[in-house]
């Protein structure tokens, strides 16, 4: 015990860490550093991973993460100011290849970095925010080599002369190009962009600009948008070739502002080969290219279309208003029907059936027919005319298309309440002679009237056909219950319902004595099968089948009207008649009676009396013989009476005056029926919902609608307010 | 490749392994295998690879890459197996591995982590990859899905209202404001490190004010919620971006209302709307409502003003939205769930209370706790002293209950990171339940 006491030992502090070999970080880092030298100088083959992980891992595990991090930036960091200095040396083209060369090689040499240091990457990194291995390794390729100021500007040089070069025609190493452009892209977004796609579409668009004006100066219209077609689609090939897919839209629409945008009126209004000249030689081609290209820039389209427009309005405005071409009805229709198809035609090819285009073709036909007030009266003319014989030998289904197309340019019409009036006109005058083609046809076109414009507008129109039906039928039963008249002449007479004809005042003339006997017949046998009627005879619109004998013997059958039925049959018992004579005789209106004589008289070939004197108008003091020399080919002849197949100037007053009257009804009942919900309404407000009731029948005129209002009022159907004059109020 | 030079041969701490290249590609690239076996390293080595690790945990990993399944014999400590992974890259692969696809009914308790902390705990909440944190009075202590503990973290060392996880790196963390100092309010923090990265400002009028936060909730497009109480009556809900830090909205509470109180914030994506509850007893009432920010607007309410002078067992004390089912599931104080339908104007239904109470008022524990519920993919949780129940189906049955002995009452639970996590109040413990990987066959 005493031993220890003196020995007085010291017990030392339990206190010193357990400390590593001090070198250890730096032998370990040094091996490290070594092995990544290899691996940039491509000597990696005698590394192991293995060991060079765990140095890794050790390094960070004992908190030397910090140093392993720096150190490893720095050697990078080293290594890339010496590639940048070997890049920068090399010359001309293997700049780009050098350039090429040192990226990939970084790239491998990076990835291996980045295996050796995961360790780190996944811990000390993770837990310290810093950027991890990779990213950094692009950071520092950027910060040494990419923004390096030798090599910054002549990389970009380099490359926007490369585009240059391929734009005027040469060949370049495309796979070089998209392997330089796809290393700004793996440095980021921000370094594409700042770095290459901001300076090439400012060099684009600098070039561009020179080559359009170039191109104006020089070329045609068609010319121009064929080598800008070309331009946009090179450019879209070069962003699939070695660009970023996210650059198209922006170099497309550089192309599209230098080339196309900034170009636009100069194009379309280019004398001799713009819009209007494609449009005037049908050019689909270089029309659809227009479209495809216009489309690709604001207010493109709208300028063609407008050009479109104006153009379409002004040929269609002279078209109808020219005297010349309204002579013919059937070919001023035809004529605005070729156009409809021709531009149906272009919007279809070349404008893609764009729903704009065809709202503007239709408001311009819309516009510019109704410029003409006779357009209904046409449009039904042309009809007539169809229907007549223009459809003999067509298929149904192009009957179809015609009715169609007719039908199309009925819904421009304002007025379709005029045409309405002429169509039932001239539908009369054919069923009554007889000369309607097809059926088909005819109830085709009602039903498409009917679709179109409701059942009120066609129910007379059907009335007729019910009309014409009837009457055959009751002709049957006259003849049935008068078999005695099978011999002499034959009478078909058609009956027709007041009101759902256009029946003019009736002034009937005396028949000749055979006829007027059958007539009475009719009428009895008529008139005890339906009670309360009433029977008229409308001979104005007649037609007879007369047979004659001429001097030398030869037989023909004359197809005649009644009234010049009338007239020749007053021949069979007197040679030589002077005209008082005919007409007391006959008490045919003066007229009808002179325009009858006309056409017996003094058409060529069908002259089957002669007048005398000899001139072509008949006067008071004429007189007439039978025309012993006629000779004709035919055994039939048609003796057709001189009709105006336009109508002649005071018969469209009258249609216009009977238009005008069918409207006031119309007019007041649209009038009481808005009235009649609303209660009160003011005068403004009024006229615009007649107008908006009207519309599909016809245009009404305010100072007609405000005509109707006063007549309403006088009939105290309304009546003014007592305060405010402007507001008009329902009387029930 | 051939099928022989598929066949490697390891040297691991002197033990000799022998597997194919083929097993070894499930680690994937990021990891040392995927280096090891990259073309860029030279793999010339004659026929054995030395690697310089404990060869026990490279056994049960290289049983992980052939199999996909974790076993883990008793001889060898989690913790080094966890560093042995880390070593390899593999961590990802252990933490897929250890446990299933969460599932209420397939629970069974992995671990129960004892408590250092003071004061009863305040909440805990499920970090999103399988950790959790836990509020006890001023400090959070956050705990990785290997339930290792970081550093703590504090803001100001005030008394901390609630918690949550932006994601698995980031904590928001909102706590009451001391008088006059400016301290407090609502806090971004680094779930690793515990550093504060961000505070959370709430102007009125363009004045910056300091305020204490309350319940927290967050949105899919990366907005926070918190109820803020301001001293000069700014009660109400304040809205930030997560990302920018800036505060994008203010819902002020009305008169007769309560939000700035707010004992629970839902967030419900398919209504667009967050749910604020405000409940006994911090209040004398309970206040239910479902606010739309678009147009500032309270679309839907609920209280029991009125309501309660009869029953005084049936007194709100939890509220979850089911949106599935249009309704709001509320509990009262005996564990009774409840339901109110959303598609009915709050203002006049009543609760409808599922018969189901539990004659337990006798057996009531000396610190009671108040029940708390969770939603989970169709099965609803909920707590009840120091058991939870969970209920399925369209009518809720009742499927199993998770219970534990010591510890005291259940102050709270939190899933997520298909981990259900709970906090005992006496010993500040917490019990962490999983779902065992699906079975063999």
């Amino acid at each position: 015990m005493s031993n220890q006491k003196k020995r007085n030992f010291q017990i030392e502090a339990f206190k010193h860490r357990v400390v590593v070999d001090p070198k250890y970080a730096d032998k370990t880092w040094q091996i490290l550093e070594r092995a990544i030298h290899q691996i940039y100088n491509q000597d990696a083959s005698g590394l192991s991973f293995e060991e060079l992980y765990r140095n890794a891992y050790n390094m960070v595990l004992h908190k030397f993460g910090e140093k392993l991090y720096t150190g490893f930036i720095a050697t990078m960091t080293s290594h890339l100011k010496e590639k940048s200095k070997l890049i920068e040396a090399a010359q001309g083209g293997s700049f780009l290849e050098e350039l090429n060369k040192k990226w990939n090689e970084h790239n491998k040499a990076l990835e291996m970095i980045r295996d050796i240091l995961m360790y780190m990457d996944r811990t000390y990194i993770e837990s310290t925010k810093k950027t991890h291995v990779h990213p950094m390794g692009l950071n520092l390729w950027r910060d040494n080599v990419v923004h390096f100021t030798k090599i910054h500007t002549r990389l970009l040089n380099t490359l926007l002369d490369l585009v240059q070069k391929e734009r005027t025609g040469e060949v370049i190493d495309r796979g070089l190009m998209r392997n330089v452009i796809k290393m700004f892209m793996d440095l980021g977004e921000s370094v594409y962009q700042e770095d290459f796609e901001k300076p090439f579409l400012d060099a684009s668009s600098e070039f561009y600009k020179v080559e359009s004006q170039e191109f104006i100066e020089s070329c045609d219209c068609g010319d121009y948008l064929k080598k800008a077609e070309k331009r946009l689609t090179e450019e879209i090939e070069r962003v699939a070739h070695y660009l970023d897919a996210k650059s198209e839209e922006k170099i497309t629409s550089v192309v599209e502002k230098e080339m196309i945008a900034n170009h636009m009126q100069r194009l379309v209004h280019m004398e001799n080969s713009g819009l209007v000249n494609m449009l005037l030689n049908d050019k689909y081609d270089d029309l659809g290219r227009m479209y495809n290209l216009f489309r690709r820039v604001t207010n493109g389209l709208v300028t063609v279309r407008d050009v479109m427009t104006s153009h379409l309005r002004e040929m269609g405005k002279q078209l109808v208003t020219d005297p010349e071409k309204s002579k013919d009805p059937v070919e001023f229709v035809q004529r605005l029907l070729d156009e409809r198809d021709k531009y149906d035609k272009i919007i279809s090819t070349a404008f893609g059936n764009d729903k704009t285009f065809q709202n503007a073709l239709n408001s311009s036909f819309e516009y510019f027919i109704n410029l003409n007030a006779r357009s209904p009266e046409f449009i039904s003319l042309f009809v007539d005319d169809k229907l007549r014989k223009g459809l003999k030998g067509i298929a149904d289904v192009d009957v179809e298309v015609i009715l169609d197309k007719v039908m199309m340019l009925f819904r421009y019409l304002q007025e379709k309440d005029v045409f309405e009036k002429y169509y039932k006109q001239h539908l009369a005058k054919r069923l009554l002679s007889g000369k309607t083609v097809s059926d088909e046809a005819e109830r085709s076109l009602i039903v498409k009237l009917k679709t179109e414009c409701g059942y009120q507008f066609t129910s007379k129109l059907e009335g007729m056909f019910t009309d014409m039906k009837t009457s055959e039928d009751t002709m049957r039963g006259f003849y049935g219950s008068h078999p005695e008249l099978s011999e002499g002449p034959t009478l078909i007479v058609q009956v027709l319902t007041t009101g759902s004809w256009p029946t003019q005042p009736a002034v009937p003339c005396n028949l000749p004595a055979e006829v007027s006997v059958l007539c009475e017949k009719f009428r009895s046998y008529y008139l005890g099968t339906h009670t309360g009627r009433r029977l008229s005879w409308q001979t104005n619109m007649g037609t007879a089948d007369i047979k004659a004998i001429f001097g030398k013997g030869q037989k023909h059958e004359l197809n005649v009207s009644t009234f010049q039925m009338c007239v020749l049959m007053l021949f069979n018992n007197s040679d030589r008649l002077s005209y008082k004579e005919i007409e007391q005789a006959t008490e045919i209106p003066a007229a009808d009676l002179k325009r009858c004589l006309q056409s017996l008289a003094c058409v060529k070939g069908k002259n089957v009396i002669k007048k005398e004197p000899m001139s072509k108008d008949i006067g008071e003091e004429d007189s007439f013989v039978v025309n012993d020399k006629f000779t004709s080919k035919f055994y039939k002849v048609k003796i057709g009476t001189v009709v105006a197949q336009k109508e002649t100037e005071p018969e469209k007053q009258e249609t216009r005056q009977r238009v005008e009257e069918d409207r006031k009804p119309q007019i007041e009942a649209a009038i009481v029926r808005i009235m009649k919900s609303r209660k009160i309404l003011d005068h403004n407000n009024i006229i615009a919902e007649v107008t908006k009731q009207l519309q599909p029948r016809f245009l009404a005129n305010p100072t007609e609608i405000k005509k109707r209002i006063e007549s309403l009022i006088e009939r105290d159907f309304l009546e003014r307010d007592s305060t405010d004059r402007k507001l008009y109020r329902y009387l029930a | 490749m051939g099928l022989s030079n598929d066949r490697i041969r390891f040297n691991v701490g002197g033990r000799i392994f022998e597997t194919t290249a083929t097993t070894l590609a499930n680690a994937g690239r990021d990891s040392f295998f995927g280096a090891l076996f990259d073309e860029n390293w030279n793999l010339s080595q004659p026929e054995v690879l030395f690697i310089d690790r404990n060869p026990d945990c490279f056994a049960v990993l290289l049983d992980l890459l052939r199999t996909g399944d974790l076993n883990i014999p008793p001889n060898i400590p989690e913790r080094l197996l966890h560093k042995e992974a880390m070593f390899y890259g593999l961590i990802d692969h252990l933490r897929t591995a250890k446990w299933g696809p969460f599932d209420g009914n397939r629970l069974h308790l992995s671990r129960s982590v004892t408590g250092i902390a003071p004061g009863d705990g305040t909440a805990i909440r499920a970090g999103p990859d399988g950790g959790c944190c836990v509020a006890h009075g001023s400090v959070v202590h956050v705990f990785d899905w290997m339930l290792e503990e970081h550093p703590t973290i504090n803001l100001d060392y005030q008394r901390v209202n609630d918690v949550g996880w932006i994601d698995s790196g980031n904590i928001v963390l909102s706590a009451c404001e001391r008088l006059g100092r400016g301290d407090g309010g609502m806090g971004l923090f680094s779930s690793s490190s515990g550093e504060l990265r961000y505070k959370f400002q709430v102007s009125h009028d363009n004045q910056i004010k300091s305020y204490s936060a309350g319940a927290l909730s967050f949105s899919p497009d990366s907005k926070i919620f918190t109820s803020c109480k301001g001293r000069s009556n700014e009660y109400g809900i304040g809205v930030w971006d997560q990302i920018t830090g800036k505060q994008l909205d203010f819902f002020y509470e009305s008169p007769g209302w309560s939000l700035g109180d707010a004992d629970k914030l839902q967030w419900l994506s398919g209504k667009n709307c967050l749910l604020v509850a405000t409940l006994f007893p911090r209040k004398d009432n309970c206040y239910i409502s479902l606010l739309d920010f678009r147009d500032k607007n309270m679309v839907w309410s609920w209280s029991d003003i009125g309501f309660l002078a009869t029953a005084e067992e049936k007194r709100v004390r939890d509220a979850i939205a089911m949106e599935e089912s249009n309704s709001i599931c509320v509990v009262n104080e005996f564990e009774d769930l409840g339901f109110i339908d959303l598609r009915m104007d709050g203002g006049g239904s009543s609760v409808r209370w599922s018969s189901r109470s539990r004659l337990m008022k006798s057996k009531m524990p000396d610190e009671p706790c108040y029940p708390k519920l969770a939603l989970h993919e169709s099965q609803l949780f909920s707590s009840m002293n120091d058991s939870i129940s969970v209920f399925c189906g369209s009518d809720w049955v009742l499927t199993s209950r998770l219970k534990r002995s010591y510890g005291g009452s259940i102050c709270d639970f939190s899933i997520g990171g298909d981990r259900l996590f709970a906090l005992h109040s006496e010993e500040n413990v917490f019990d962490v339940w999983e779902t065992l990987p699906p079975p063999i066959i």
